[in-house]
């Protein structure tokens, strides 16, 4: 019980960090670089584009961007924004919780709490001392047993433990 | 060279097709003769894909650029060992080596399997051969490395050969990328075998418990091949995308992700049925799923319908494997679906807390992460098809989703192990629990009081005390049982412990190498990163580390141009080396690349990158980071290796049941012989 108690209580502490964020109210390039994509073709944040700066001239130019809004004392949110309205939502890292977005953030968790679900009726499914299965399965015959092992022994294929 | 690679290709899917027929007819009329026709044709099938794989390296060694695919991937002042590299380069080129070490797989398990599992073997053959046909099939049809390249004359269409190639992508020049594609190809081909193994069984009705031992080895190596590619491939990414990480949570990556954690689940839940005979519908559900996800992960890689920064190989080949996976996942799920009855549990279980339902709950974590990381991965191209918008999903996605997944299935790695079948009592769930919660507690408490404050890093670390803490203690009851019952010394107790049950023993230590690697990825929290811009004697401070340029010298070998810088390295005032990242232009393809230039230590990696030169000032522009624990991430990718190695090895219990099993087993053939 206490053991099931302890489960209950990592998975929950697990869920509650899943759901939250640390909100940084004072946004940095660093901060934003890696939610924002470079559109450069590189297919990577805007802090692991492989081209460096000085030859990629979209990386250059959204770490520019970023500068110049933070000195401007935009949040991170509304910087977010900003760049979603320059480049269309694709820019983002990760989809937006909202529309059918919201999909992609709540599946893995639903299918995560599903998979329990199964896995718990499974369980007490195979705890169940099944009537059926104890009726439906003839014992077998203690003579046959007995039969089938002297002629193993005879044969010398032995018995299986 | 073409003529005899093309002969070859053809000849092996001729042989294949025959190989499909020949098993299935020998199997189904039970003729030996038939049989072993079908085993040659596998044999034949590897001889000749071997003779176009040779064919083809002979053209890329000798330069021979009348071969369009030579042309494109290789040029004449590539080193000999990037040569051998060319093979895997392209599409065409490592479909047919995909394609060769299927054949490997194929003739292996025919030659392991000539006295073993006679009835299953026939249409073993048939699926690897019919899984062959297809991989030759699109090789020599749809991506054929053997075109030759033309002109269009006023004589007509005549030979062409350009005078150099196109060269190895940059990127592709490592030295790890000579070794992780083989690896990571090795894994996802080698699923094969199980599956074949597995329809096998259910076409034979062969359900029982001997499949499923027969298989366990030939998923470990696979699982370990596949494990150690993705583990060079993250070493790789290190080492040359220059972003001071080793996994980005791309759709390459992600893909050769999926099938090593249904992998996983598959060797843990095959343990319930030979113990138990449970889970039979499940283990077929989970060779199914990772056969299929080795495929799909093929056909993402390729197919184009994702973007990766890995994706060195795409065409229109998609269709085909879409085909392809439609028509295994049909064929598959028909024949399980038709054998169900066949595949009844034996056995109840007896308790909530038992080694049975931890090894459930493990089976649920993987699938969930399997689930979750697959459904991050399409969700773009599902949000294409549904609301025509394109959107990312990246690192930021996977981390929120996968990494307390990934704490779950850490405390179960520890756990699981100390629960007994059938049934764990409340008094040995506190014998065995108490130390290693009691010595996390203390850990967990000199973390926080240090200033450790990230809570997933916090998380990772408590639970990687918990759980080695968990296996540690293992080792010594096991040990110390032993050195009171026969007087052992205590390491050579250890040793015997491990060899008498290498399975569990090999295990165990599959288990501290992932306490090692979650204990790398709780140090890319703290990472340190800082830019600057140098010249001949600047200096550039990063947290404890002084890094001083001494010199910036440029130089040209035949493939590439470079430059690099040198800098000497102090902490706390002691002199600690010199590295030297460079930057490299590559004249064939005409590309640059940043070389990094990594000092590890246990505690931390000091990263630097030359990450080119500021237009405005001349000066080069540095990148440094500090990157805490990551040694530990390939130390404990090294120990999962050992570990796999050591479960793959037969103890003396086992060794002494393969005995009576084979006494049996020709008993047997000797009895249906009179």
């Amino acid at each position: 019980m206490r053991f099931r108690s302890t489960t209950t209580l990592l998975f929950a502490v697990l869920l509650t960090a899943t759901a939250t964020r640390a909100d940084d109210a004072r946004p940095t390039v660093e901060s934003i670089s890696e939610r924002v994509m470079c559109i450069c073709g590189c297919v990577a944040t805007l802090n692991h584009c492989p081209h460096p700066e000085s030859e990629c001239s979209m990386r250059a130019e959204m770490t520019k961007l970023i500068k110049t809004q933070i000195a401007g004392g935009k949040t991170e949110e509304a910087i977010l924004q900003d760049f979603v309205e320059r480049y269309g939502v694709k820019v983002l890292a990760a989809p937006p919780g909202k529309g059918f977005n919201l999909a992609a953030w709540v599946l893995p968790g639903l299918g995560l709490i599903l998979g329990l679900a199964c896995v718990m009726v499974i369980v007490r499914r195979w705890r169940q001392p099944s009537a059926v299965t104890a009726s439906a399965t003839p014992r077998p015959d203690p003579k046959v047993l007995a039969a089938v092992e002297e002629e193993m022994k005879r044969s010398g294929l032995g018995i299986r433990d | 060279m073409n003529q005899v690679g093309n002969v070859g290709l053809i000849a092996a899917l001729a042989f294949a097709v025959y190989g499909i027929v020949a098993g299935a007819v020998g199997g189904k009329l039970r003729s030996l003769r038939v049989v072993r026709s079908a085993e040659r044709s596998a044999l034949a099938f590897f001889v000749l894909i071997t003779l176009a794989v040779v064919a083809l390296e002979a053209q890329i060694m000798s330069n021979d650029f009348h071969n369009a695919y030579v042309a494109a991937h290789s040029n004449r002042d590539l080193p000999t060992y990037y040569k051998f590299a060319v093979l895997w380069a392209g599409q065409e080129g490592s479909l047919l080596f995909w394609t060769w070490l299927l054949s490997i797989y194929g003739g292996a398990a025919v030659l392991l399997n000539r006295r073993k599992n006679r009835q299953l073997i026939p249409y073993v053959v048939a699926i690897l051969m019919a899984t062959g046909t297809f991989f030759a099939g699109i090789t020599f049809f749809v991506a054929n490395p053997f075109s030759e390249l033309s002109v269009v004359t006023a004589a007509g269409t005549q030979p062409f050969a350009p005078v150099d190639g196109n060269g190895l992508n940059p990127l592709l020049q490592y030295h790890s990328m000579v070794i992780h594609p083989p690896m990571l190809y090795l894994g996802y081909v080698g699923f094969v075998v199980p599956f074949a193994f597995a329809m096998a069984a259910l076409i034979t009705r062969q359900l029982g418990d001997n499949w499923i031992r027969t298989t366990r080895r030939w998923t470990m190596v696979p699982w370990m091949f596949l494990g150690v590619g993705i583990l060079l491939g993250g070493r790789w990414a290190y080492s040359v995308l220059g972003w001071g990480g080793y996994w980005g949570w791309d759709p390459v990556e992600n893909a050769s992700l999926l099938p090593w954690l249904s992998g996983t689940a598959f060797l843990h839940s095959v343990m319930i049925q030979e113990k138990r005979g449970m889970l039979k519908v499940w283990n077929i559900v989970l060779v199914i799923t990772t056969f299929f996800l080795c495929i799909f992960g093929t056909f993402l890689t390729r197919s184009g319908i994702v973007s990766s920064v890995h994706a060195f190989a795409q065409s229109n080949i998609g269709p085909v494997f879409a085909v392809f996976l439609g028509i295994l996942l049909f064929f598959s799920v028909s024949l399980l679906f038709l054998r169900l009855e066949y595949l009844k549990s034996e056995n109840k279980l007896d308790s909530m807390v038992s080694r049975e339902s931890g090894f459930l709950f493990n089976n649920w974590i993987l699938l969930a992460a399997v689930f979750a990381v697959l459904w991050g991965t399409i969700f773009p191209v599902i949000s294409k098809a549904v609301q025509d918008v394109t959107v990312t999903v990246g690192a930021p996605y996977f981390n929120r989703v996968a990494i307390p997944i990934g704490l779950l299935l850490l405390f179960l790695t520890g756990a699981g192990p100390l629960l007994a079948w059938r049934k764990t009592s409340f008094q040995s769930l506190k014998r065995n629990f108490t130390l290693p919660l009691a010595v996390a507690v203390v850990v967990g408490a000199i973390l926080f009081f240090s200033g450790v404050r990230h809570f997933y890093a916090w998380m990772s670390l408590f639970l990687s005390a918990f759980v080695a803490v968990c296996i540690l203690q293992e080792f010594y009851k096991g040990a110390r049982t032993r050195q009171q019952t026969g007087g052992e010394h205590f390491l050579q107790a250890i040793y015997n412990l491990t060899m008498f049950n290498t399975r569990r023993y090999g295990g165990y230590v599959i288990h501290l190498g992932m306490v090692l690697l979650f204990v790398g990825f709780a140090g890319q929290a703290f990472q340190t990163e800082k830019k600057g811009l140098m010249q001949q004697g600047d200096e550039l401070r990063v947290k404890d580390y002084v890094l001083r340029c001494r010199s910036i010298e440029t130089g040209d070998t035949p493939n590439y141009a470079f430059q690099r810088l040198t800098l000497d390295v102090s902490k706390d005032g002691r002199a600690l080396g010199t590295l030297e990242p460079d930057r490299r232009f590559f004249k064939a393809s005409q590309q640059p690349t940043s070389r990094v230039a990594i000092r590890s230590a246990l505690s931390e990696d000091l990263y630097t990158v030359l990450a080119g030169q500021d237009p405005d000032t001349n000066k080069a522009i540095v990148e440094v980071f500090v990157n805490p624990l990551v040694a530990w991430v390939w130390i404990g990718g090294f120990v999962v290796f050992l570990g796999t190695l050591l479960a793959m090895v037969p103890s003396r219990v086992e060794r002494q049941m393969a005995e009576i099993r084979q006494a049996q087993e020709e008993a047997v053939r000797a009895h249906d012989a009179i």
